[in-house]
């Protein structure tokens, strides 16, 4: 027996699911198990992961055909997923040891796509999501890292495809030592909704992390994201950070910024940050003044501002897959 | 809990005595539609009135309970143990003298009257459900200010009170303002006329006594164009080892340029749970700052609340919690900017002791047709031992691109060489870390009237004793 179908529906009052319903997000009626089309891996062998009592997960898990582990070694790696078909989904497990990287590239036209990624890091593991699936396209995604002793996770994701987007990204530092950088950056058009959440717990001492969200929202496009820094009792000596940042390029875009902390240690340092605001009219006219036509230095600026959430991404091939799917998007909103 | 151990539990609460009770009417704990229609009757309510209250009341038994929050402790109130009215004197006085005795030597200890005479433009004191005592200075009644009671309000100005009353906050915001709504008795009612500023600031100060109690005071002012006012409320009560409810209900209009400043230092004793709903309206380049102090209390849940709805017009929140053992103060601040160019600035500081867990909660929001809008959120938390929370929760929902808009938190404890800095100089642990708890707060007593401050900053190093080893 799944878990999903015993789980109580989340109601709207819970933070989570408060701006992206778990009915909006679904893909047909909630109590339904609609028949999903498994996403295509490049790469990657077969695997099983457990369900899980949270409701999103556990639902992408119960529909989910395909399950792929990816163990990587001191190597680096592009992993593509393409979603087909009415509603696709699939689960994945990472398993890193020494330092690696994977860039996850999620495509494909489905008309929903449902992806969950486990990942357990040992030693360093730089990761980019970049998120390109067709403007006409549902994503629901649900991440949940582990990061190990003296380890560190960079965890970088560019969000620019979809038209409805919830993700919903958990990472536990769990031993001495362990440290996580986080980076999100999202651009929105037409009526884009893109929803996310970001849980980071501290679950012992001397863990650090930090987390830059910057979106920049076009058109009628939205932003959401909400994070919850955890530090749990006894985690003494962690260090955390949270910034969130919003850049609103037309009148009915709209952007929510909600930073959470939760600390029960008292011999720590937790801080967030969130800022919202249009673009520099001085930044604008100086690019100008330049012969950038106002498209051209809008988009520049919006390049800076979103690259600038992966200032924590020391990798140089997670960086440059990172800005190279930016700089094509922004390349195709300009030529249409 | 026995008494013993409730005092225990709250520690040096120095406004922890009760008086004998001298109830004139007491009605039965519980709450049904007769009492909420026998409360309306024996204040001689209009129609019109008792008619909100049993909406009020149905609402009431509607709502379910906030899902945010401590649901723990809230889950704990239990509404048929509370008494909803208690009349201790006959009436509300005009002269000191008149007032019965023991009530007099409560307020005499609290300090009530001397304060008074040195620094106040008028007082409202209430006592359980109703206003004892009222004074306003004569040349602010001939300026045509009118500071009363809210019974008295009601019965002198209906048509005012009327056109105001449950506007701001209506009876269906929340399950706690819908109780208010139903129940509510005592508060102030104060209307500030066209261009009038009041220098010295007006003052209520509630007192629960009885065991039990629920205290649902009421509260509308009421600044007129271009008018000031400035209102200060201090809230205690005696320590029992049964929980005594707070739920009252503020709203605040401020006209066009009107300037309102409500000032709030809470310092109910540990059984005491404060549910307040507390939201003001400023229209064009109108002002409205709440000061709120929260110190006592077992739960706070209390947001301060400003809707800007007029060009121009500005909100100032400044609130302090300190959380010790067994608290939990859940605070903070919501501003919603509805027109063109409004600012605001919020500034939030707690302190979390012997396992007390402070929460800021708030939220900022600029609707789409607001251009032009600017503000700024900080949060600091300040956490004194291993055993304590902190936590917060903002939101900023942001509907329009022109919006400025700021939010930094931090969570810390105090440094040692912050620590080691003052000892060199001095002074003993127990004092450099009262000193920097008094300076972490500065910004908030700063604010205060001067007597208010000195006041709070006393209360600071009682509850400090202790701190340190």
């Amino acid at each position: 027996m799944k878990n999903y179908p015993l789980i109580p529906l989340p109601s709207r009052s819970d933070s989570l699911w408060r701006y992206t319903s778990w009915k909006k997000i679904h893909p047909s009626e909630v109590e339904e198990m609609p028949k999903s089309n498994p996403i295509i891996y490049s790469r990657g062998e077969e695997f099983q992961i457990d369900d899980s009592n949270e409701i999103a997960r556990s639902f992408i898990h119960s529909i989910s055909p395909v399950c792929k582990k990816i163990s990587l070694v001191n190597e680096g790696v592009n992993l593509d997923l393409e979603s087909s078909g009415d509603i696709s989904s699939g689960e994945l497990f990472v398993e890193s040891r020494g330092d690696s990287t994977i860039t996850i590239r999620i495509s494909g036209d489905s008309t929903w796509t449902g992806l969950r990624i486990n990942g357990d890091v040992t030693g360093n593991l730089s990761v980019a999501v970049i998120n390109e699936i067709s403007e006409n396209s549902n994503l629901l995604r649900c991440d949940n890292w582990k990061v190990n002793r003296n380890s560190s996770l960079e965890l970088a994701t560019l969000s620019v495809g979809g038209n409805l987007n919830k993700s919903d990204i958990r990472v536990e530092l769990k031993s001495k030592g362990s440290d996580l950088r986080c980076g999100i950056a999202s651009n929105g058009s037409r009526r884009r909704n893109d929803d996310h959440h970001i849980e980071i717990e501290h679950t012992v001492g001397y863990t650090t992390s930090s987390l830059v969200m910057h979106a920049s929202c076009n058109d009628a496009s939205r932003s959401i994201g909400t994070g919850m820094l955890k530090i749990c009792e006894g985690a003494d000596g962690s260090d955390a950070g949270q910034v969130f940042r919003n850049l609103l390029l037309s009148e009915k875009a709209r952007a929510e910024a909600i930073p959470g902390l939760e600390v029960l240690a008292d011999d720590v340092k937790a801080a967030h940050g969130a800022a919202s605001a249009p673009v520099d009219k001085e930044q604008l006219f100086y690019l100008s003044s330049r012969g950038l036509s106002l498209q051209e230095s809008s988009s520049l600026i919006v390049e800076g501002f979103l690259m600038d959430a992966f200032r924590h991404v020391k990798n140089p091939d997670v960086l440059l897959n990172l800005r190279d799917g930016l700089l094509n998007h922004l390349d195709n909103l300009i030529t249409g | 809990m026995s008494d013993k151990s409730a005092r225990e539990a709250v520690g040096d609460y120095r406004y922890g005595f009760h008086d004998p009770e001298n109830a004139t009417i007491r009605f039965d704990k519980g709450l049904s539609e007769q009492v909420v229609r026998d409360i309306s009757e024996l204040k001689n309510e209009p129609e019109w009135m008792t008619d909100i209250r049993v909406k009020a009341y149905r609402r009431f038994i509607e709502m379910p309970m906030p899902s945010w929050g401590n649901s723990d402790m809230l889950n704990q109130i239990d509404f048929e143990a509370v008494t909803y009215f208690l009349r201790s004197s006959k009436g509300t006085e005009k002269d000191w003298d008149e007032v019965p005795e023991d009530i007099k030597n409560t307020f005499d200890r609290l300090g009530i009257p001397e304060a008074e005479q040195k620094w106040l433009g008028g007082v409202t004191a209430q006592y359980e459900s109703e206003a004892v005592y009222h004074s306003i200075r004569e040349d602010l009644e001939e300026q045509g200010v009118i500071f009363l009671d809210m019974d008295s309000g009601l019965k002198e100005y209906p048509e005012i009170v009327k056109e105001y009353f449950a506007t701001v906050i209506p009876a269906s915001d929340n399950k706690f303002s819908a109780l208010n709504t139903a129940v509510w008795s005592g508060g102030s009612f104060i209307y500030v006329p066209k261009g009038v500023h009041v220098e010295m600031p007006v003052q209520a100060y509630f007192r629960i006594n009885a065991k039990n109690m629920g205290q649902f005071e009421r509260t509308l002012i009421i600044a007129d164009e271009g008018s000031s006012l400035q209102y200060v409320e201090g809230c205690t009560a005696p320590t029992y080892s049964t929980e005594s409810l707070h739920s009252a209900v503020v709203e605040l209009i401020a006209m066009k340029g009107a300037k309102i400043r409500y000032s709030t230092v809470q310092n109910w004793s540990a059984n005491v749970y404060n549910l307040v709903t507390k939201r003001g309206v400023a229209y064009d380049n109108a002002t409205i700052e709440w000061v709120d102090g929260n110190i006592g209390s077992k739960l706070t849940m209390k947001y301060p609340a400003v809707l800007l709805k007029g060009e121009g017009a500005h909100a100032e929140v400044i609130s302090v919690a300190y959380a010790g053992k067994g608290q939990h103060q859940d605070a903070g601040a919501k501003v919603h900017h509805l027109a063109p160019n409004t600012t605001s600035n919020i500034l939030s500081k707690s302190i979390s002791k012997n396992g007390g867990r402070s929460t800021y909660r708030g939220i900022l929001q600029v609707t789409p047709k607001s251009h032009g809008c600017r503000s700024k959120v900080i949060c600091d938390a300040l956490m004194l031992d291993p055993e304590s929370q902190s936590d917060t929760y903002p939101t900023m929902e942001v509907g329009n691109a022109s919006a400025d808009l700021e939010h930094e938190a931090s969570v810390s404890k105090v440094s040692n060489d912050q620590l080691f800095y003052l000892m060199s100089r001095g002074h003993s642990e127990e004092e450099a870390m009262g000193m920097i708890v008094n300076g972490f707060f500065e910004p908030f007593t700063r604010e205060l009237p001067m007597e208010y401050a000195v006041e709070l900053n006393r209360l600071l190093e009682l509850e400090m004793e202790g701190a340190i080893g």
